[in-house]
This record gives structure tokens, sequence and C-alpha cells, in this order.
């Protein structure tokens, strides 16, 4: 019997899962191939939600669901905790020394949200990147009456590189609604000199940003957040002041990653770009936010990654050459308001252009999270 | 250190180098290769401002190939 493992439960593990059972669907009903998916905690966190949840677009609730009812019923889910990937011997340790052997192994262990590393974030930064930061933040939205916002990055990678630019816009609109929006200044502040990393995005976004008067500060990389003064300190010397700060944590990759001495500084793995496959491993898959690729962390990269990875691992399965490439393609949404939104589709060849915002970019958006759960995540396209 | 940003549109290469400039330690080479047209402009703007020295920049064929030391923490 052939033992197939994946790494983490959310986005890429999941979808890549139920992508290879359905390529070896005969393989795995007679017992040839068997399928694994090891999950911390094995409840699957949909979080592009979190965004929806500071709007209350979407309930706390709705961006989380038990991942056996995700996964095919072929598939088993063991619930631990994985302490380290041992290549030389093919197999994953578990906590409590729990040893589980593999053929074929897919790393989709995602990114960890590191607000620590930066002195100041946890008690002087709002956040949005887990549910518990985005329920605060939605109670202080909630409970604003007006001053200064600032928006800003701590700390790179982070997933999903629209984020700062969606809340900032979905901000602005939510406060006009509200009839704040006077009482209200808000300043964008970006690592780079512009508002965003390339000028087909940046320009159409910084032109948004001057129609609705936000202020924009760049380049700004945050050093230290005060508190007790309201005021964050960036590398460049500049210090911003605020009453209501949203910034964005460093992330790095999984701690089993640098456990298992397969990542870089920043516990990212090296991949093949194309092949997805672990630098120098034959049999190691990786994907989602876990690579090193310079591509947005996001989970439609993990989605379409899946799509490549599960193809291959079914052709090696049946003994046939695994050649599936993955051409950097992505799609992300980005909200520019409360109900509008545009769009990024790019690979690597093909820079993205992004449409003028509308209500039905944004609606497209809406059916999307509401179909994730039954269509995406058990792949069923 | 090489820095194959090719392809990344989405941070976009001069996100990625800032990002591996913060990691790495004083008085290393970085051989950044960009296929936005964009970074012409951007990387020796970002250089000039965060005070590090860009030593080389070769047109390749679809890309661009930028050496770049760090010269201070
Ligand atoms: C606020 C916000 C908004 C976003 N918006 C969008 C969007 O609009 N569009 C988009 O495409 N993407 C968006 N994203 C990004 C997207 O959620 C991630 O890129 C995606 O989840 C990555 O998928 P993944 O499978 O690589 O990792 P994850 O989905 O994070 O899954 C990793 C899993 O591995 C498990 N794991 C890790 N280490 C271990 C271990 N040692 N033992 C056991 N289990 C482990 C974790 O518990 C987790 O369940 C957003 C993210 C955030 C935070």
């Amino acid at each position: 019997m052939k033992r197939v493992i994946v790494l983490g439960g959310g986005i890429g593990g999941t979808t890549v899962a139920n992508r290879i059972r359905k390529g070896l669907e005969a393989e795995v009903a007679a017992g040839q191939v068997q399928i694994q998916v090891v999950d911390r905690e094995g409840i699957h966190a949909y979080q592009p939600g979190y965004l929806m949840v500071v709007f209350d677009k979407m309930r706390p609730e709705e961006t989380k669901r038990d991942e056996s009812g995700l996964l095919h019923r072929s598939i088993q889910l063991v619930r631990a905790e994985i302490e380290k990937i041992d290549p030389a011997a093919n197999k994953v340790v578990l906590k409590g020394g729990k040893e589980l052997p593999y053929d074929v192994l897919v790393i989709a262990t995602g990114s960890v949200i590191h607000p620590e590393a930066v002195p100041g974030f946890t008690e002087g930064a709002h956040s949005f990147y887990d549910l518990a930061n985005a329920q605060k933040l939605r109670t202080a939205i909630q409970q604003f009456t007006g001053g200064k916002i600032l928006i800003a990055v701590a700390g790179m990678p982070y997933k999903c590189p629209v984020a700062p630019l969606e809340v900032t816009f979905m901000l602005d609109d939510y406060l006009r609604t509200r009839g704040l929006r006077d009482k209200t200044e808000i300043h964008y502040a970006y690592p780079i000199p512009k508002v965003f990393g390339i000028d087909t995005v940046a320009q159409p976004m910084q032109r948004l940003m001057a129609e609705r008067g936000i202020s924009i500060h760049v380049p700004f990389n945050v050093e230290r957040i005060d508190p007790v003064g309201k005021t964050v300190k960036g590398v460049e010397g500049e210090t911003i002041p605020f009453d209501l700060l949203i910034a964005i944590p460093p992330h790095r990759g999984s701690d089993v990653v640098g456990a298992s001495g397969l990542g870089d500084k920043g516990n990212w793995i090296p991949t093949d770009r194309f092949a997805l496959k672990v630098e120098g491993k034959e049999n190691i898959y990786v994907l989602g936010d876990a690579t090193n690729i310079p591509i947005s962390k996001a989970g439609s990269t993990a989605d379409y990654e899946a799509e490549v990875v599960a193809h291959n691992v079914v052709a090696a399965a049946r003994g046939e050459s695994p050649s599936a490439r993955y051409d950097g393609r992505v799609y992300c949404w980005i909200m520019t308001g409360m109900s509008q939104a545009t769009y990024i589709k790019f690979d690597y060849l093909h820079p993205p252009h992004p449409p003028t915002p509308s209500f039905a970019h944004y609606w497209n958006k809406v059916i999307y999270n509401r179909t994730y759960w039954d269509i995406t995540a058990r792949a069923l396209y | 250190m090489v820095v194959d940003a090719r392809g990344s549109w989405c941070p976009g290469p001069l996100m990625e180098l800032v990002r591996v400039i913060q990691e790495e330690a004083v008085g290393t080479e970085f051989e950044l290769l960009s296929s936005d047209e964009g970074s012409r402009k951007d990387i020796p703007l970002w250089i000039d401002k965060a005070g590090h020295q860009l030593l080389q920049i070769t047109n390749e064929p679809g890309f661009d190939r930028f050496i770049i030391r760090k010269s201070h923490a």
C-alpha cells in the first residue's frame, strides 16, 4: 500500500487531499493508496472571512468548520501537532512520539503570525489576522467616534498582500455611512515608495486614495509601536501618531519547518516554483503559504497549486511522469468599499491589470465566500 | 544571495528586496532578478532613500538583474 500524507488541514491541505483522492478513487477504494491529513486541531479556518467579520459581513462562526466534514470520508484525519519531518527516513513525527511513514508527503502547514516580534504591537495595535483580533477590531470600530486611524504593515512577508488596501477602503466607506468620515483622518503607510508592489495596481489604488481623502506615508517600515503615547516609529525616521492603529503582523513559516531543517531564515521552504517540490526532495511537495515562492501568500495560490500537486501525485502513483507545472496563477479580489471590488489575476509571465471596481466583482467575492466550503474545499470542480 | 523575484507581481520584487535586506547581515550582496519594468525606477529610488548601495543593473532578455549591497543595519 502507498501512503500519501498531507500536513496541514487549511485551504491548501484540504483541497489537495480531496483532489488526490478524486484522482486515485479506484486505488483508494481498493486499499492500495491511503491518504492521511494531519492538522493540529482539525478545525479548518477560512481566514479571508476575518476581514468580513470586522465589518459585520460574516459571522465569526461562519469562518470555521470541522475538517472531518470537508475531507472525503475515505481520507483519514489525524488531529495532532506535527513535531518533525524526517525526509531521510520518510516519516513524520507527531507530538507524543507517534510516527507516520509516507511514500509521498505534501506540506501545507501555512504561515504563522508573530505580533510579539514588533515592540508594542500586542499592546498598541489592532489587527484582523486571527479571529479573536478581528472581533476586537470590529468592536473598536463600532465604538470609534472620530480621530486618526493609521493602517500599517509591521513585517514582511504577510499573507494576502492586498488586505491593507482592502481594510483601508472598507473603513473609509463604513465611516462615511456612519457620518463619521468628516471627523476622521485615515492614514495608509506602506513599506515601499508606493501604495502597492507594482505600478499596474499601485496607480489605480493611489488614485482611489486621493479621491477618498486618504493620506499616504511611503516608504514606512514599522520599527516600534508606543501603546501609551499612541505613535508608530518607522525605520525611515518618521513617527506617526494615531487614535486607532490597524497593523499587519509579521509572519513566519510553521515551526515544524525549522525543526525539520527544511526552511530558510523565516521558516519558508525553498521550493521549485514550477514542480512545487521541496528543493532536492523527490517525494515531498509543498504548497500554499509554506513555500518561499515570491508570489502572494493567498488561498487562491494554494488552491491553484493544489491542482498541480494533485495531478503529479496521481501521475506518479500510476507510474506516469509527473509533468504538470504551476504557472504562477493567482486570482484575488480587492475590496474597494463595503460593496464594491476589483480583482488581480496574474501568472509568472503576465502582470495583473485590475478592472474598474464594481458591485458585480464584489458580488462574485460574496458568492465565492459562501460556496467555499461546499465547492472549493471539497474540490468539486 | 540570489533573489529571483521574476513573476512576483504581488507583493512585487521591491517588497521581496525590503524583506531580505531586513533579514540578512550588513555587507551582504544581493542579486535581485525582476521582470517588472517598474523595478528600474523603484529599486534605485528605494535604495537611495534607504541608504544601501546599488552596484550594478544589467538588462537581460525579459528581466533585469540588480546587484545590491546592504550597507547599514
Ligand atoms: C485577514 C485575511 C484575509 C485574507 N484574504 C484572502 C483573500 O481574500 N483571498 C485569498 O486568496 N487569500 C486570502 N487570505 C490568505 C489565505 O487565508 C491564506 O493564504 C491561506 O489560508 C493559505 O493556505 P495554506 O493551506 O497554505 O495555510 P492555512 O490555511 O493557514 O493552513 C495551514 C494549516 O496547517 C496547520 N498546521 C501548521 N503547522 C502545524 C503543525 N506543526 N502541526 C499540526 N498542524 C499544523 C494549521 O493549524 C492550519 O490548519 C487572507 C488571510 C487573512 C489572514
